[in-house]
């Protein structure tokens, strides 16, 4: 029992322990909340201008729209701050029920190939037809991330042992690497078309792709409340098949709705803001630090740190190099691969 | 004697004073490989925007002056061009042959355990920060990048109960994320026009090879070709695990040490002629291994051909399919390269798991 106690704290603690529990973590709510509104605030508040805070905070309250420095705010950069909010939300929720559901530390959208397949796809639709109405954009994203989610599971399970972490890991850096240069071929072949893409497939957050963020807002937001839906049976999946199964949950369904719940999340994500490796993997591994294992909390505490870490690190992205750039993609996989590199040496210990 | 092509033949001298094994069935492969690979670069000088026969490429290469044109497009595109790919390939595969040997694994490979994003990074600060030295120091600051990328990833995935190997492949590719990362935030420091010839660079291309990559790769390869064949029979006793080879007296940990230090260089070399050109060490030796089993010996040899084959005909489709666009030689790589990872994969022995 104690060498489980990881997956199993829940269901040994009393009834005591688990109120308590309970009311720490949702006192914990509060602050990591006021965390994200500072964050979002200084995010705004950095750039080519700096703003003081309260400049910030009158824009946001009482718009004026004479006033240079409110339409600065208002218009170029509080789109950028919601898309950092929402992609960093998503892809943090969609690397935790990732990882319950394969109960692989390495798995996140990512490094399973789901974030190459919706960039082919997006590459591909707008190879054949030229333009691609941005409505269509998060679907033809989450085409190419469901197929490709399928396509790595399935080599991963043909290979001898199963679909374990390393098989899928190794599967899934297969196809990001077969579809990277594929889009590489595509981009050389038809280099007027691809320019305007150059930037979005490095991962960034600088396109304020607005026409984008109405659409797709309302679907990630949807499959992020489907996510707390599902957090308190995944916990349960977290703990294997068997337990899950004799505990009443029907592990194939639940399987197959947290599939299309990653999948709309990835692909909101990737069309919002380009691949972004590593933030899947690093989130939710923070947050189990704090959280252990119950997934109605890891949920909520991933999509609200998730939020703050993507706009912290779009911070240093725009600071670091002054005037220049880096694209956040670059940053997030800095950050993102020493931990992994921790965790594969961690598991073999 | 009938036709079928027995594995070996023994040759025993009069008394057996003296025998040994040849092997006839890797041989004859070996020799059609080669026909195969001049065929190959014969094709390849014919083909391109500008048309001309075989045998007008033949007089041009034997010395005659077909016509002015033919002599600049021959000598000054495409017959150092196609010279650097095969090198390139060779040392691609011998590189991922030694590494495979040594790790026991069959999916190493230095693009993927990050050796050749090492390489890249190296190259990459150098022509962004200090433009001015770039070609010559190119092939050293590849090694050193290189070396130091091996040797992370080596100790890395080094515990008590000694390395495994798939655990080895998943540092390389935490690695090779990382590293690629520092590379790209590189680019976008320096200026632009050095960044974009650094990009070009970047995935494997083998446009722009001439004379002076022709004579680094062959220089190169001409002095870390007689180590590893020296240290082929040692390799052969490391096949069959690390005790037995201690056991039938090979000193393992220095002869590991020296291998990868020769893989190291082979790619480091490769990468800094043309970039990084993934997956040709993966599939070389194992379609050498497929054609002929064998000793080491011969085995590094069909592998070495099989290397300069392949990237011989992954450059030439590259130019020649969407002609006049050039797709780059890495990118062909890696578009045939991952089925046959994923085919691997699928082989690859449960036991081998962490």
């Amino acid at each position: 029992m104690t060498t489980q106690a990881s997956h199993n704290a829940m269901s040994s603690s009393t009834v005591d322990s688990a109120s308590g529990a309970w009311l720490a973590y949702s006192a914990g709510l509060p602050i990591v909340v006021g965390v994200l509104a500072l964050m979002f605030g200084w995010h705004i508040a950095v750039g080519a201008k700096s703003l003081p805070l309260s400049t910030v905070l009158n824009a946001l309250v009482s718009y004026d729209a004479t006033q240079f420095d409110h339409m600065i705010v208002r218009d170029l950069r509080l789109p950028r701050a919601v898309i950092a909010v929402l992609v960093g939300a998503a892809l943090s929720v969609a690397g935790a029920l990732m990882q319950g559901v394969t109960r692989n530390p390495l798995a996140e959208p990512g490094i399973l190939g789901l974030m190459a397949g919706a960039s082919f796809a997006v590459v591909m639709a707008i190879g054949v037809f030229q333009t691609v109405p941005t409505v269509w954009l998060p679907w033809v994203a989450a085409v190419g991330a469901m197929v490709t989610a399928v396509v790595v599971w399935l080599i991963a399970q043909w290979a001898p042992g199963g679909a374990t972490p390393l098989t899928l890991t190794l599967a899934g850096a297969a196809i990001t690497a077969f579809l990277g240069a594929l889009i590489s071929v595509a981009h050389l072949l038809n280099q007027e078309t691809y320019e305007q893409l150059r930037v979005w497939l490095a991962g960034s957050l600088s396109g304020r792709r607005v026409d984008v963020l109405s659409v797709a807002a309302p679907w990630l937001c949807l499959a992020l409340g489907l996510a707390m839906v599902l957090s308190r049976k995944v916990t349960v999946l977290a703990m294997g098949d068997n337990v899950a199964r004799g505990l009443g949950v029907r592990t194939g369904w639940l399987k197959v709705q947290v599939l299309l719940c990653v999948v709309v999340l990835t692909a909101c994500s990737v069309a919002l803001a380009g691949p972004l490796g590593f933030v899947g993997l690093v989130i939710p591994h923070v947050v189990r630090l704090f959280i252990g294992s119950d997934y109605r909390w890891i949920v909520p505490y991933s999509a609200l740190v998730g939020g703050a870490y993507l706009l912290g690190v779009d911070i240093i992205a725009r600071l670091a190099l002054r005037p220049q750039e880096i694209a956040t993609g670059i940053m997030t996989a800095m950050v993102g691969a020493p931990l992994f590199i921790h965790l594969v040496r961690q598991r073999a210990s | 004697m009938t036709l079928r092509l027995a594995n070996d033949w023994v040759l025993r001298l009069p008394g057996e004073r003296l025998s040994f094994r040849l092997p006839v069935r890797a041989l004859v492969l070996a020799l059609l490989l080669t026909v195969a690979l001049l065929s190959l670069i014969a094709l390849s000088l014919t083909i391109g925007s500008y048309e001309m026969s075989l045998r007008q490429v033949l007089s041009t290469l034997l010395g005659d002056e077909v016509s002015r044109q033919m002599t600049t497009v021959v000598w000054e595109f495409r017959f150092p061009r196609t010279l650097v790919a095969a090198f390139v390939g060779t040392m691609l595969a011998l590189s991922g042959a030694a590494l495979q040997n040594v790790t026991r694994n069959g999916l190493a490979d230095p693009s993927l355990v990050g050796i050749s994003q090492g390489a890249g990074l190296a190259v990459v600060a150098l022509t962004v920060i200090w433009p001015s030295q770039s070609s010559a120091l190119r092939p050293w600051v590849a090694f050193a990048g290189s070396l130091v990328v091996a040797a992370l990833i080596q100790g890395l995935s080094w515990n008590r109960r000694g390395g495994s190997s798939i655990r080895f492949i998943l540092m390389g590719i935490g690695v090779a994320a990382f590293i690629s990362a520092i590379t790209s935030a590189l680019m976008t420091y320096g200026q632009i026009d050095r960044a974009m010839s650094a990009l070009a660079w970047l995935s494997g291309s083998i446009n722009a090879a001439g004379w002076p990559e022709v004579q680094m790769v062959a220089v190169w390869c001409a002095v870390l070709m007689p180590p590893l064949l020296i240290l082929s029979r040692s390799m052969s006793a490391l096949q069959m695990g690390e005790s037995t080879a201690v056991g039938l007296g090979v000193r393992a940990s220095v002869i590991r040490y020296a291998l990868i230090s020769v893989a190291v260089g082979l790619a480091a070399i490769a990468t800094a002629a043309v970039g990084p050109l993934g997956f040709v060490g993966l599939i070389a030796p194992h379609m050498a291994r497929r054609l002929a089993r064998s000793g080491v010996g011969i085995h590094l040899l069909l592998t070495a051909l099989m290397g300069a084959f392949v990237v011989t005909l992954a450059d030439l489709l590259g130019r020649a399919l969407f002609a006049p666009i050039q797709i780059p030689a890495g990118l062909v790589t890696a578009i045939i390269g991952v089925p046959v990872f994923i085919y691997l994969l699928q082989k690859s022995q449960a036991k081998s798991a962490l």
